[in-house]
Order: structure tokens, then C-alpha cells, then sequence
């Protein structure tokens, strides 16, 4: 009397009791990556590395963690850019994980929000680790994580266009003579310079080596020096060294213009090296070269372990374990790797050129490196940045001058900045 | 109609599919492309030096995905239309007194935008206890095509005769009886586009699931797309790889209930 | 408007039978309680109103449950000024309607206000229009027909994040398809996504994309239950094509287009994803629609500023309701002709 419909509910059974099936067997896949429950409780654990799954090293690595503080620790990895929402969102239900990895610009908004616990609570010790990363996790004279590895921008160079265009890469040593090199390849039938300049923090982040080479501050983005940046920019779109894309490139797709092999430069960071050895291109790495000659500032990525508040305080001593474990010398130098990050510590980054010579410039990069929260910027560096990438963007797309774009910016942000 | 213009006909007919498709052909086209050759200008219209690297890499990490996927999708279906179908029924032919305004909040309903509405529903699900489960999102999703089914279900029960529904009374049957061996099998080609639009949405869902289930340990293979997005790094052949592979089973599932819907056109469950 | 009156009575049969009704004027949706003699015997005393009202039960808890709090969470979020530390412990003062003078005094409310005017009616406008261009193309059935309509559909059924990636990898100003074929017609290149001239165009092509399979389906099944008879008297009465259409078939086809139209505004005025994906609103902010805007606000920057973002949000919801209003009017005023 009803068969459609005893047809349709049959079907959809199958149906679940087939997805079932398939789902449990994943299930099973997860559960093998999982190390012996120790008898202390759960810890949640939020990371930003999607991309490694239990079976990585990482993950082994953050539950061993664990198991020797004797806990159990429950790894999640999200998107970098939802982690900060997030950790809000569950915060704010009472529900905030354990130990977070975070990235380092951010963790003046979350350490403001009363999210985060200092290292002092930790009972921590950040003497070794280098300042000029931990900088970016103080606030107000207090620390709230720990640097988990450092990386930063450098050019890297295609040997073989350059050597076309008769260009010696050790010769580029400032703006002048960058540009120089940029007419001699294209002169030659390549292609300059390729970068991301997107709209989104990104984008600040490629920005920031020309914009504190030109020596210019965060604490007034309009003055003569910042203009000079903006217009290196926008002069290089203009005279065809840079490619038109920079507007909407992210850093993964300006390498990937790079890779083409049509470019000599790129500005881009340590994450690439693995990409570079498999390209197959002939490249090397300079650092960026400030405008009047040397290296100029670049900023720092990399994430920083921090314990959240919370309502037990008891298990501060637990989480401090975890975090002290995770940035311990002899872990660092196998995250480091994993990573591509150079190490915060000086011993370990010793170990690391010695492992792998080609990370030399990169070192030095990083400790001329600066956090972009550093100079006790802490959340006033979220909203000033939010200004520069949308004057740089206004500029580069041709809407506004280079000067008035950043007056405007500078007039928003210290209307809004406390 | 002639048997040329009918040929004349599906040969315009191929042409504007193939238009239209055409960028789901590049997808394919950049699932196959080796690195190197991403930025390439011009880009090779056909992949001249494929690269499978992206489809191992999806076999190898995304099945459990796609079955989440499709308990979620399912599950959403049957979640809509059990809330849908009652109230089309009593908007439709029972309409008690005060109950049109419903019709009206229900178009305003979908109006809220997806971020208010997952936010919301974090506070909501935290509280419950039943964040990170994919029956949780099967609810969060249903919330995509409930609106929408009833509006749909409504219009069409709107149109069954009276004189059938009339019929069921005579013979003693209540609302229940008359819903369910009348309306709901007279309305089946209506409760099949809605239950393909809400699977097809449940499945696409990218939000709620982001926010709602990103850390459970089933997933739907919208947020499996992560296992190709680093924090620097973003591997493109393996993501549109992915979202070739998602699209196929949903592409099948298409072409099927096309037929279902189509085959009511010609049948005729009431006589003149 | 007494043809689509007996149209409906007749075509009521077919209705029955077919995928989709076009007794959308009929519908309880427009009109409230009964206007015209339609009694159906069953409207009657307490017992059955209370047992109409159980079959609407679950929706009401349903809306009650997932709409309404968000809603409520939104209009708070909106009417209190919420640092992330307020927004953590849930303290925040209220300041009333300040955040949504700020929004407004914003100088980028006009422009985003413009952009999504822009962005909607030209989606709607074009979506529509080919949509039913197809619908009727497709309504007389020639071989292939059926898989090619499935077909239609694939584009709706990718994920937004993909879609729109697809279309940013083809719109790109070097290695895009799109400007590779203009190079090879002679044509100048056009930064679709890099300009702020062409961003808006280049989303609201993506957009269009999208929605067109969307209105495709509405628009065929319409068409489908449009009684045949009706085109064959009026080509017996020696009418042409474009005439039977414009006189027969579109004004038949009234009511499901202006459901397709009504939801097709809702679902455009939210669009997100394929902004984002392709532009992020930019350059600049030449792309950015009040979605977009809520969205930086809220989550685009590494300081979130919810309070704004959430005003935004709300504006729109009071747009999108003026919309559906002005859509009620509309149709009650049609009903009364």
C-alpha cells in the first residue's frame, strides 16, 4: 500500500548501514595512531597543522608529550586563520583546549582576551630562547608562550635567469641595485620579481621587510619612508618587473610563478626550501635588501605554545610539562625540521646549519628577523596592519596615490588604535 | 517535430553544457597539472604533462570523508523532511487559524547569514555536549533546507484536488491517514526535489562544518580539502583532485533523481 | 488576470501529478486566512485547529531552536561594544545603537551598500534570464535532453570554495584562461581580479555561474506544468513564438518566477563564498559587499571586532526583510486584481 515509500526508506537503510561501514572504518585508522592512555586525564591540544594526521610525526610526538607528563593528550588540527576564532568561540563556552599553538601576531589578541596564561604561571623558563622572537608573545612586560621555531622571509633567486641577464645576485645589496637587476632580466626576456601583496595579513607580512628597510614605523605608517615602500611597489608594476598578479597572490602562489622558472626573483620564506630542492630549479637566497644597503627587517613567522586559563588551576602544572617538553632542545630540532622553522634556541640552530648548511642565510635572516607585535604593539599591530595592506592595495591597483593612501590609513588607524 | 531540428536541438544543447561545464573542466584540468606548470602563461589548455600525484593522494587520505559525507547527507534529508512534510501538510491543506505568518518567518528564516547562524549554533551545540559529532552538523545542515522544503512542499500540496482529499474523509479517514497514503505519495516528486537539494547542500556544507565539526574524528569531505592546506602552503592539485572526486558521486546521484522527477511528468496519478 | 484563474482550475490536474505547482498565488504564503470560498469542510472547530497546529509543532520548535538564538545572539552582539575580553568572560556594557551609528557614519557603508545593490539585481537580472532562456529551451524534449539538464546542474553541486578557486584560477590576469583566449582573438587583457573596475564584474560572473542551474530547475518545472493544450490553441490562433511566450506562457509562469526571484535575492544577498575566495573584497575594497564587510570584520583581521561585524550583519537582515515584505505586498496586490 505504501511501496514508494517502504522502497525509499529501504534504500535509505542500505544506505546507512553502508556509510556506516565506511566510516567506521575509519575510525579504526584513527584509533592506530593513538599511544597508551596514561593514567592522568585528558588534555585537548590545538595545533594549526592540519596537514599532519596521527600518523606524523608531529602528532607522535605531541602525544608522547603527554604520555610522559602522564596524561593523555587529544590533538585537534585546525585552518591557521579559524584557529584564533576559535580558541575565542570555545573560550567563551568555557571549553578552551589545554595547550594551543599559536601564531605569533596573535597572541597579544588572545593573551588581552584573558585567554592565555603567562609562562610565569607555567613556572617557564624563556632565557635561552632568542628575544627578538619571544618579543612577539610579550605583553606588557609579561610572557604568554613560548617560541615553538622562527621563519622569515628571504629572496630567493633563479641562478639560471640571472646568469642570462649577466646579473651577479651577491652585487643586490639595496633597492638601487636590485632595480637594476630587475631591467637587466627583463631586459633579457624573463620575468622580474613576483611577491604577495593580497589583501589579508598575508600581504602585510610580505610588505613589512621593504616597508622597516626604508626605515620607516608601524607608529605612523604615512611618513616619507613608508611612502618610499609603497612606490617601490607600485614602481615595479608599473615598469613590468613585477607581474600583476601580486594584487591576489598568496605566498603559495607567487612560488608557484616562480616555479615556471620565469622569474628571478621571489620573495618568499623557509616553508618553500623543500619545494625549491624538488623544483628542480637552480635557486640560492639572499637576504632582502634594505634601501640604503644591508638587510633589512623582516618579520617573524612561526607559532609560539601557550597554556589557556583555566578553571582548574591545578592543571597549569601539567600543561607547563607539555609546553616544556614540546620546546625542549632535543625536540626542537626534529619539529624544526618537520616544520621547516629555524629554531628559537642558539644551540639548536648551531645543530641545524651543521645538519643542513643550506639554512646559514636563513639563520641569519632570523636573527635580524622582528615580531610584528614586538615594540608593544600587541593588538594595536592587528588594526594598523588591517590599514597598510588595504593602502598598499589601493596603490598597487592604481585607485589612489601611494601618499594618500597611506595618509588615510594613518588617519584611520590612530583613530581606532588605543 | 522534425527529425532535423530535434538533431539541430541536441547539438545546441551539447554546445551549451559544454559552455557551461567548461570550468569544471579546468578543475580537472588543474587536479592533473604538475607544479611547475600551475602559473604557467598561457596554461595548457589540455594537461600535456599530467601528474596523478593529487587523485593517489585523495584514494589514499579521503574515503572516510566521503562516507561521512554521505551519512551526513542522508541523515539531513531525512531530518528535512521530517520536520518539512508536517508542516507543509498543515500550511498547505490543514491551515489552522494564525498559521500563514510561519510561511513568512520561514522565508525570513534563511535569511540570516551562515556565520551568525554557526556561531550561534557553537554556543548552542558546546552547551548540548554535541560539538565534533557529524550527527550534530546533520542538524546545523538541516537548518540549509528546511526552509526552503517547506516553502517547496507547501506550494505543491497547495495543488492536490479536494476532491481526492474530500474522498478520504467520506471514507472515515483522519489527517494522519489522509497525509500519509495521499498527500505524501501524490507529493513524491516534490519530497524528491527537496530531498536532493537538501542532500546536495549538506553535502557542499562548508561552514557549519568548519565551525561545528572540525575536530571530530568524522568529517565531512569539505573540511578533508585541510589535509592539502598547510600553514604555508597549499597544494592545489591534490585539493581540486579532491573536489573532483566529492563532485562524483553527487554528479551520479543527479543524473539518477532527474529521471525519477522527470518520469512524474508523464504518469498520471489522478484520471480526468 | 481571470485567464490565470481558470488556468489554474484546470491546471490543477496536471499540478497534481507533475514536479513542481504553479498554485504559488493560491498558496498560503501570500494570504493570510481565507479570502475566497475555498472551504475545504476541514476548517472547523477547537479539536482540529489544535490538531493542525501539532503538524506544525516540530517546525516552530525547529525555528524556535536554531534561528531564533542565533538571531537573539546576533542582535546582542550588536547592541553591546565587545572587546575579545568581553567577548570571552561575556561582559560587555551595552552601548545601544553605537555600533550601528559607527557602521553607517563608515565611510565604506555607501560603497559597500552600492556594491551589494550591484551585485544582487545584475546576479538576479542575468541568472533569471538565462536560466529561463534554458528553461525553455530544454522544455521541448529532444534526445539527450534529460542528461543534458542533469548536467546543467553539476555547477550547483561543487562546493562554493572550489567553484570559486576554479574561477580564480581562470580569471587570473597571466596564467588565466579567460585572458589567454582574448590574447588569441586580439583582444586587450583585462585584470579581472586584480582591477578595481573588473573585480565586481568578475565576481558577479562567478556568481551567475552558480545560480543559474538553480533557476534552471524552478523555471523547467514551472514550464512543465504548463498545460500544452494552451501553446497549441494559441499557434492555432496563428501566434508566433516569441508571441505565445510573451503573452501565454510568461504570464502563466508569473507566480514561480516570482518565487524563483524572491529566493534568488535572499540567497544572493548572502553571498560570501565566492567574494572571498576570489577577491576577498578587494582590491582595495572595490568588491566588498556588506557580507564581506560583516565577514572582515568579524574574522578577517587577527583582532576581531564582532560587535561591528554583527551590526553589519543584522542591516542586511533587515534589508533582505524589507525585500521579502516588499514581496508580499506585491503579490497580495496581485491576488486582489
Amino acid at each position: 500500500m505504501f511501496p514508494s515509500r517502504l522502497r525509499r526508506a529501504g534504500v535509505a537503510a542500505v544506505a546507512v548501514v553502508l556509510t556506516g561501514s565506511l566510516a567506521a572504518c575509519a575510525d579504526s585508522d584513527d584509533g592506530a595512531g593513538g599511544g597508551a592512555a596514561a593514567g592522568g586525564g585528558t588534555y585537548a591540544f590545538w595545533d594549526p597543522y592540519p596537514q599532519f594526521d596521527d600518523s606524523s610525526a608531529w602528532v607522535q610526538l605531541v602525544k608522547s608529550c603527554g604520555t610522559k607528563a602522564g596524561v593523555t593528550v587529544e590533538r585537534t588540527g585546525y585552518d591557521t586563520s579559524d584557529l584564533t576564532n576559535k580558541t575565542l568561540l570555545a573560550a567563551q563556552q568555557g571549553s578552551a583546549p589545554d595547550v594551543v599553538v599559536i601564531d605569533n601576531p596573535v597572541i597579544s589578541t588572545l593573551a588581552s582576551a584573558g585567554v592565555l596564561t603567562t609562562t610565569d604561571e607555567l613556572k617557564l623558563d624563556t632565557a635561552a630562547f632568542a628575544p627578538n622572537i619571544t618579543a612577539a608573545g610579550v605583553v606588557d612586560g609579561k610572557t604568554y608562550g613560548v617560541p615553538i621555531g622562527a621563519n622569515t622571509l628571504a629572496l630567493y633567486y633563479n641562478a639560471d635567469v640571472l646568469a642570462a641577464a649577466k646579473v651577479d645576485p651577491a652585487s643586490v645589496t639595496s633597492w638601487a641595485t636590485l632595480n637594476d637587476a630587475l631591467a637587466k632580466v627583463t631586459a633579457a626576456g624573463k620575468k622580474g620579481i613576483t611577491f604577495s601583496g593580497i589583501g589579508t595579513e598575508e600581504g602585510s607580512f610580505q610588505f613589512l621587510p621593504w616597508f622597516w628597510g626604508a626605515g620607516a614605523d608601524l607608529e605612523d605608517v604615512a611618513s616619507p619612508a613608508a611612502v618610499s615602500a609603497v612606490d617601490l611597489w607600485t614602481g615595479w608594476l608599473k615598469d613590468g618587473y613585477a607581474p600583476n598578479s601580486v594584487i591576489t597572490n598568496t605566498q603559495t602562489t607567487a612560488w608557484q610563478e616562480f616555479e615556471t622558472g620565469e622569474y628571478a626573483f621571489v620573495e618568499n620564506g623557509t616553508w618553500q626550501l623543500a619545494n625549491a630542492e624538488k623544483s628542480g630549479l637552480k635557486y640560492g637566497v639572499i637576504p632582502i635588501p634594505a634601501k640604503d644597503g644591508g638587510t633589512a627587517p623582516a618579520p617573524t613567522g612561526g607559532e609560539f605554545v601557550a597554556a589557556t586559563v583555566q578553571e582548574d588551576t591545578s592543571r597549569y602544572a601539567v600543561s607547563g610539562k607539555i609546553v616544556d617538553c614540546l620546546t625542549s632542545p632535543e625536540n626542537l630540532m626534529a619539529t624544526d625540521t618537520t616544520l621547516s622553522y629555524i629554531a628559537p634556541i642558539d644551540s639548536v640552530q648551531q645543530e641545524q646549519v651543521a645538519k643542513d648548511p643550506k639554512l646559514e642565510p636563513w639563520v641569519a635572516a632570523v636573527g635580524a628577523a622582528k615580531g610584528r607585535t614586538s615594540d608593544n604593539l600587541g593588538t594595536n599591530y592587528p588594526i594598523i596592519s588591517e590599514q597598510l595592506w588595504g593602502a598598499f592595495q589601493k596603490a598597487l591597483s592604481g585607485s589612489a596615490s601611494a601618499q594618500d593612501a597611506l595618509t588615510a590609513a594613518q588617519q584611520a588607524a590612530a583613530a581606532k588604535v588605543k | 517535430m522534425s527529425r532535423r531540428r530535434n538533431g539541430v536541438r541536441t547539438a545546441a544543447g551539447v554546445v551549451l553544457t559544454a559552455m557551461m561545464l567548461f570550468p569544471v573542466y579546468w578543475m580537472v584540468n588543474v587536479s592533473l597539472t604538475r607544479a611547475p606548470d600551475m602559473r604557467r602563461d598561457p596554461p595548457y589548455l589540455v594537461p600535456l604533462h599530467p601528474t596523478f600525484s593529487g587523485y593517489e593522494a585523495v584514494l589514499h587520505d579521503q574515503l572516510p570523508y566521503l562516507g561521512t559525507s554521505l551519512a551526513i547527507g542522508l541523515g539531513t534529508v531525512a531530518l528535512t523532511l521530517a520536520v518539512a512534510a508536517p508542516a507543509a501538510y498543515a500550511l498547505a491543506l490543514l491551515r489552522p487559524r494564525g498559521s500563514a505568518p510561519v510561511g513568512f518567518v520561514l522565508i525570513i528564516a534563511q535569511m540570516i547569514p551562515g556565520i551568525t547562524m554557526a556561531m550561534g549554533f557553537y554556543a548552542i551545540f558546546v552547551s548540548a555536549g554535541i560539538v565534533n559529532t557529524w550527527w550534530g552538523l546533520v542538524i546545523a545542515d538541516s537548518t540549509l533546507a528546511v526552509p526552503f522544503a517547506v516553502l517547496i512542499l507547501t506550494a505543491f500540496m497547495s495543488g492536490i484536488p479536494r476532491e481526492l482529499l474530500a474522498a478520504a474523509t467520506v471514507d472515515g479517514a483522519g489527517p494522519w491517514r489522509t497525509f500519509g497514503s495521499i498527500v505524501l505519495p501524490i507529493s513524491r516528486n516534490a519530497v524528491v526535489t527537496v530531498s536532493l537539494f537538501a542532500f546536495l547542500w549538506a553535502w557542499s556544507d562548508f561552514i557549519f562544518a568548519s565551525t561545528l565539526d572540525s575536530g571530530g574524528t568524522r568529517r565531512p569531505i569539505t573540511l578533508g580539502i585541510y589535509k592539502y592546506i598547510g600553514n604555508n602552503n597549499q597544494e592545489w592539485n591534490s585539493i581540486m583532485a579532491t573536489a573532483v572526486v566529492a563532485s562524483l558521486p553527487a554528479a551520479v546521484l543527479l543524473v539518477v533523481a532527474q529521471r525519477y522527477v522527470a518520469a512524474g511528468v508523464t504518469a498520471g496519478a489522478v484520471k480526468d | 488576470m481571470s485567464r490565470t484563474r481558470t488556468d489554474a482550475t484546470s491546471g490543477m490536474r496536471t499540478d497534481a501529478t507533475s514536479g513542481m505547482s504553479t498554485v504559488w498565488h493560491r498558496s498560503r504564503l501570500s494570504r493570510p486566512v481565507p479570502h475566497r470560498a475555498r472551504k475545504s469542510g476541514r476548517r472547523g472547530g477547537l479539536p482540529e485547529q489544535v490538531s493542525g497546529w501539532v503538524w506544525l509543532l516540530p517546525v516552530v520548535g525547529y525555528l524556535l531552536a536554531f534561528y531564533a538564538y542565533p538571531l537573539y545572539r546576533n542582535v546582542e552582539l550588536s547592541l553591546k561594544d565587545y572587546t575579545v575580553r568581553s567577548f570571552v568572560t561575556g561582559d560587555a556594557p551595552f552601548i545601544g545603537l553605537d555600533n550601528f551609528r559607527d557602521v553607517v557614519a563608515d565611510p565604506l557603508f555607501g560603497p559597500a551598500l552600492w556594491h551589494t545593490a550591484i551585485f544582487t539585481l545584475v546576479s538576479i537580472a542575468f541568472q533569471y534570464t538565462i536560466g529561463l532562456a534554458l528553461a525553455v529551451f530544454f522544455h521541448r524534449n529532444f534526445r539527450l535532453s534529460a542528461v543534458l539538464r542533469a548536467l546543467f546542474l553539476v555547477p550547483w553541486l561543487l562546493p562554493l570554495v572550489v567553484s570559486a578557486s576554479t574561477w580564480s584560477w581562470m580569471l587570473n590576469s597571466d596564467s588565466g584562461i579567460v585572458n589567454a583566449c582574448l590574447e588569441a582573438l586580439g583582444l586587450p587583457q583585462v585584470n579581472w581580479l586584480t582591477s578595481p573596475t573588473w573585480s565586481l564584474v568578475a565576481v558577479i560572473v562567478a556568481n551567475v555561474w552558480i545560480g543559474i542551474p538553480f533557476n534552471l530547475v524552478i523555471l523547467y518545472g514551472g514550464l512543465q506544468n504548463i498545460p500544452q493544450d494552451l501553446d497549441e490553441a494559441a499557434a492555432l490562433d496563428g501566434a508566433g513564438g516569441w508571441t505565445t511566450f510573451r503573452h501565454v506562457t510568461f504570464p502563466l509562469l508569473r507566480p514561480v518566477s516570482a518565487v524563483t526571484i524572491l529566493l534568488g535575492l535572499v540567497y544572493t544577498l548572502k553571498v560570501f563564498d565566492v567574494i572571498w575566495v576570489m577577491t576577498r573584497g578587494g582590491p582595495g575594497t572595490s568588491s566588498t559587499t556588506l557580507t564581506i564587510w560583516s565577514y572582515r570584520q568579524s574574522f578577517g583581521s587577527l583582532l576581531p571586532r564582532f560587535g561591528p561585524g554583527a551590526a553589519i550583519s543584522n542591516i542586511l537582515i533587515v534589508v533582505a526583510f524589507a525585500v521579502g515584505l516588499g514581496y508580499v505586498v506585491v503579490q497580495r496586490r496581485q491576488d486582489a486584481a
